[in-house]
């Protein structure tokens, strides 16, 4: 029974390609996310392998594998200064699928290969958890399943189609088990050994200092910084301010953040005016600490976040990883907390030397009003005289960046009028600090929620008077639209990333809001659904006070539930081909065996007719008939489904009644 | 250390076999593999495969990752999924054993067995082998049947016991394997090995002509008999078969057919088993030679004929004859 060694040489090849297959299909799209000298290596790697099982060459030994191996990983841990984080251990795995293909000779080897596709997959969903990952999760699971089913096959292999449809049907019928447990498993939040790396680098997005000219490079960017659903009243657009870092110390040209470890708890209600609004945030990772929030933040979902002194939420640790909260705010642009004397000190600090003009200016229009307010009104009225423009691409400015604003280039954008405004305040004796955040957004109709992108990034002023922090804007001064109809319609005339030309067809636009919108319930259902989406699943269950272990309970009673299920629709039921002709017949013998007999184990259709028919004259007319019928379905030429179809009626139908003599 | 791990594992493979053989009993000739016998385990790549899934699901935990939840719980529910699948390839499976033809010692034993698949799936490389003996895979589309030859090695003559028989499969995916244990009480019939070298019998008559014909002249006619399977037709009295029907056949005493008793006790001294395979040698020499021989072993006597019929005979005798204990060569 051995098969040729030229059958079997045929088939190892084939084995080793799936194997290849396996890795290919876990690591492919690691070639747009490892360094790129990996991916390559390792596909070459991939196809010397298969073309050494076609042609039959002799695999490398171990002389010349082991040195391979070690450069390989000393060059992951060259390019990636370490082998900790995700992208240098994706990288570590590639070079170690390839080097696995190298030796790859026996069934163990080959499966060992395709194990470590399914890592590489893993790998990928580690990095990117959009929804092309899950297309490729689905896609690469198959291929991968595939394989497997390949390359532990002895006789022989499945045609493609059939490995991939194999593949596919086991991997449906996986399913429900695994939408279970995804729901049902008890997830603990909170990393256990080691954080997320953060990825800051090539995110563009809000920073902890600023200096004039760096929001107005990231309001060119369309990159999307959040989403949100309020839930209930939507503010008006004036009202949306997403507080984002909020800067205090001014070195005469850049804004930079305090170190602020405080934990506030939320401002009592009473000491924020103005309407509340619910909603639900999903952040884009941006590897920073802060959570950005309507205004002032009463109330939000986030366990391990805290308000710092400045009112600003943030979490304890940085977050690499799209984060979705819920959280209540007040957005009257008035908050009545009163900070430590200190602080409103070091919100009046302004650097020596720098900016006299301004300060010249700031003396003379204070000496002019008494109070705060009519001080910086007459600050703003200044601004909005006119004579400013708003401007994405305004002069650089020097050392005394405000003098050469206010009095040179008469151009800028947000952050530059913050600055200003700021300056200005301090300087007339006002405490007050820069707030970098986002205004506006853009509400997409296809999903009733608000995109809020990089190119809303905006800076504004909160200065201390009259016993609370007030929002000024002094853009809404310099470009009142800017504000109202948002930074699109204020920048329509100013050249632009080639991007937002795009956007400005409506058609386009329409297409990219709608794909934005799949996206947000991709996230909002998928990526979102944590341990608060399971509280409020057993909350709806009935559960009073939701609990792990209740979890954990109906987890394992789900599991074992559908096991039993799958056990009986996955059992091999030895399934009968319906027999219409045979079951009549015995039908019909069982109606005659109640009132004449039985019919005997050998005897033939005919013979038992013929003793039928001796024994009860009146019934012989129909059971002759049957019984011809009978057997020309079972002996006679191929029958015709009508005619078994006859048959059955007619034993239907044949109600025969017991002998008269025995009544 | 490998030793002693092969040890270990034989060692348990054999307690165990020995407990489930105790558990279900002895099998007729045809059995239908039904859950109570199937048994089901994890093979080595299935418990890397497990794992796999957990350190993923660690990983996932530490990620918060729920693509990475989704995967990794996909892959769990697969490879329960497996369980059934693989389990689905023994139940119900019908296994008849057909038997084997008599070969000689040494040479092994072509036993045949149908493989009976009533369901709606295929069954796909189910292992079969003796004893624990992983086997050649074969497969058996739904609703087909096939015959599977499996060759048993034999030393011995005489009977020959049926070893146990396991089927196993671990498709689709080689993460469980299912199996089950046969045990049929058949003896397949081995001959005895023959002798290398010859030893010419003492013929009773004179002259041989080897090709039996019978010579003109000839009157040592010795009557008819009844025709038994494997009598040359050349030898059956057709004339009367076409008077009465009778099936005859002309027996000769002495003359041309000469005919030689193959005795145990006209051999050179030797062990029976020496004197067994002489004996063999014989038989086999004398069928070939077309000659008509009758055997006689100590207490047993087989008649003077001829053709495959007295071989079967005699071998079956020869196999058979002064059982030899488990410490014979």
């Amino acid at each position: 029974m051995n098969r040729p060694a030229a059958a079997r040489h045929a088939m190892d090849r084939r084995q080793v390609a799936w194997a290849a297959a396996a890795m290919v299909f876990g690591g492919a799209p690691h070639l747009f996310m490892v360094t790129p000298w990996v991916p390559l290596l390792v596909l070459a790697i991939a196809l010397w392998r298969i073309l050494a099982a076609a042609r039959g060459w002799r695999l490398p030994s171990l002389w010349i594998r082991v040195p391979v191996t070690v450069l390989a990983f000393l060059g992951v841990a060259l390019t990636y200064r370490g082998v900790a984080g995700v992208d240098a251990g994706s990288a570590l795995l590639l070079v170690m699928a390839g080097m696995k293909l190298l030796e790859t000779r026996t069934e163990r080897d080959r499966i060992v290969v395709v194990l470590i596709g399914y890592f590489l997959l893993f790998a990928v969903l580690l990095r990117e958890q959009a929804i092309w990952s899950f297309a490729w999760l689905v896609v690469g699971t198959i291929g991968i399943t595939a394989a497997l089913a390949q390359t532990v096959r002895h006789e022989r292999l499945l045609p493609v189609p059939a490995a991939a449809v194999l593949a596919a049907r086991l991997l449906l019928q996986a399913l429900p088990l695994a939408a279970l447990l995804f729901v049902l498993f008890p997830r603990i939040p909170g990393p256990f050994w080691a954080m997320p790396e953060t990825r800051s680098a090539g995110i563009s997005g809000l920073d902890d200092q600023i200096e004039p000219g760096d929001i107005a490079e990231l309001s060119l960017s369309d990159a999307v910084a959040f989403r949100v659903r309020f839930e209930g009243a939507v503010p008006p657009a004036e009202a949306l301010y997403w507080r984002g870092p909020v800067l205090e110390r001014f070195d005469g040209r850049r804004w930079l953040a305090l170190p602020d470890a405080t934990r506030e708890s939320a401002p009592d209600r009473t000491r924020v005016p103005g309407p509340i609004y619910g909603y639900q945030l999903v952040l884009e990772p941006q590897g920073q600490r802060w959570l950005l929030a309507l205004e002032t933040p009463l109330a939000w979902s986030v366990p391990h976040a805290a308000l710092g002194r400045s009112l600003q939420l943030q979490s304890a640790e940085p977050f690499a990883e799209r984060l979705s909260y819920r959280a209540r705010s007040a957005s009257g642009g008035v908050t009545r907390v009163e900070p430590p004397p200190e602080v409103l000190a070091y919100n009046l600090r302004l650097p020596a030397g720098r900016n006299p003009r301004t300060l010249e200016l700031a003396a003379k229009l204070r000496s002019d009003s008494t109070a705060a307010r009519t001080y910086l009104a007459r600050v703003l009225q200044f601004l909005g005289s006119g004579t400013f423009s708003y401007s994405l691409t305004p002069p650089p400015l020097g050392v005394h960046s405000v003098d050469d604003l206010l009095f040179g280039s008469r151009q800028g954008f947000c952050e530059h009028y913050a600055s200003a405004f700021a300056v200005l305040a301090r300087a007339g004796g006002i405490p007050a600090r820069v707030v970098v955040g986002y205004q506006g957004g853009e509400r997409n109709p296809f999903g009733d929620y608000w995109i809020v992108r990089q190119a809303n990034a905006h800076a504004w002023v909160e200065a201390w008077f009259d016993g609370a922090w007030r929002r000024i804007d002094p853009t809404s001064v310099v470009a009142p639209g800017r504000i109202a109809s948002g930074i699109e319609a204020t920048l329509a005339a100013t050249p632009v990333a080639a991007e937002r030309l795009w956007r400005a067809n409506a058609f386009i636009n329409r297409m990219v809001l709608s794909w934005d919108a799949v996206n947000a319930v991709w996230d909002r259902w998928v990526l979102a659904f944590g341990p608060e989406m399971q509280a409020d699943l057993l909350l709806a269950l009935g559960f009073e006070v939701p609990r792990v272990t209740q979890l954990t309970g109906l987890a394992i009673a789900g599991t074992i539930g559908c096991m039993l299920v799958m056990g009986l629709l996955l059992r091999q039921a030895p399934r009968r081909r319906r027999d219409v002709v045979a079951l009549a017949y015995a039908s019909l013998c069982g109606k005659l065996a109640g009132i004449v007999r039985a019919r005997l184990p050998a005897e033939t259709a005919s013979h038992y007719a013929a003793a039928i028919a001796s024994a009860r004259p009146d019934l012989a007319g129909e059971v002759d008939a049957l019984t011809a019928l009978y057997l020309e379905l079972r002996y006679g030429a191929p029958a015709d489904p009508a005619r078994a179809h006859e048959l059955a009626t007619r034993v239907r139908r044949f109600r025969p009644r017991a002998a008269p003599a025995r009544r | 250390m490998r030793n002693y791990r092969q040890c270990l594992q034989a060692w348990l493979a054999r307690r165990v076999r020995g407990w489930a053989r105790r558990r279900q009993g002895r099998d007729g000739r045809s059995v239908t593999l039904d859950s109570r016998r199937i048994y089901i385990a994890p093979t080595s790549a299935g418990l890397v495969f497990a794992l796999m899934v957990t350190t993923m699901l660690a990983g996932a935990m530490n990620y918060n990752n729920n693509l990475g939840f989704a995967l990794t719980f996909l892959l769990a529910a697969l490879g329960v999924t497996t369980i059934y699948h693989t389990h689905r390839m023994l139940a119900g499976l019908r296994l008849q054993l057909l038997g084997a033809e008599p070969v000689f010692a040494g040479e092994p034993l072509d036993v045949r067995l149908t493989l009976g698949n009533d369901g709606a799936t295929a069954r796909e490389e189910l292992h079969l082998g003796w004893d624990d003996a992983t086997g050649t895979p074969v497969s058996v589309e739904a609703h087909h049947s096939r015959i599977v030859h499996l060759p048993l090695a034999t030393a011995q003559r005489g009977h020959h016991a049926l070893p146990g028989l396991r089927v196993s499969a671990s498709t689709p995916l080689g993460l469980v394997r299912a199996w089950a244990w046969i045990h049929v009480d058949a003896q397949l019939l081995v001959w005895p090995r023959p002798a290398m070298e010859q030893i010419e019998p003492p013929y009773s008559g004179a002259s041989t002509t080897p090709d039996g014909r019978q010579s003109a002249g000839d009157d040592d006619f010795g009557g008819l008999r009844d025709y038994r399977p494997g009598d040359p037709p050349r030898r059956i009295a057709w004339k009367r078969y076409a008077r009465s029907g009778e099936l005859l056949v002309r027996e000769f005493r002495g003359g041309t057919q000469a005919t030689a008793w193959l005795d145990w006790d006209l051999l050179p001294p030797a062990g029976v088993e020496q004197r067994i395979a002489w004996l063999t040698r014989q038989v086999l020499d004398a069928a070939a030679a077309g000659r008509s021989w009758g055997l006689r072993l100590p207490g047993l006597e087989i008649a003077p004929g001829s053709g495959s019929a007295q071989v079967h005979r005699c071998l079956e005798r020869l196999a058979l004859a002064m059982p030899t204990g488990p410490a014979a060569p």
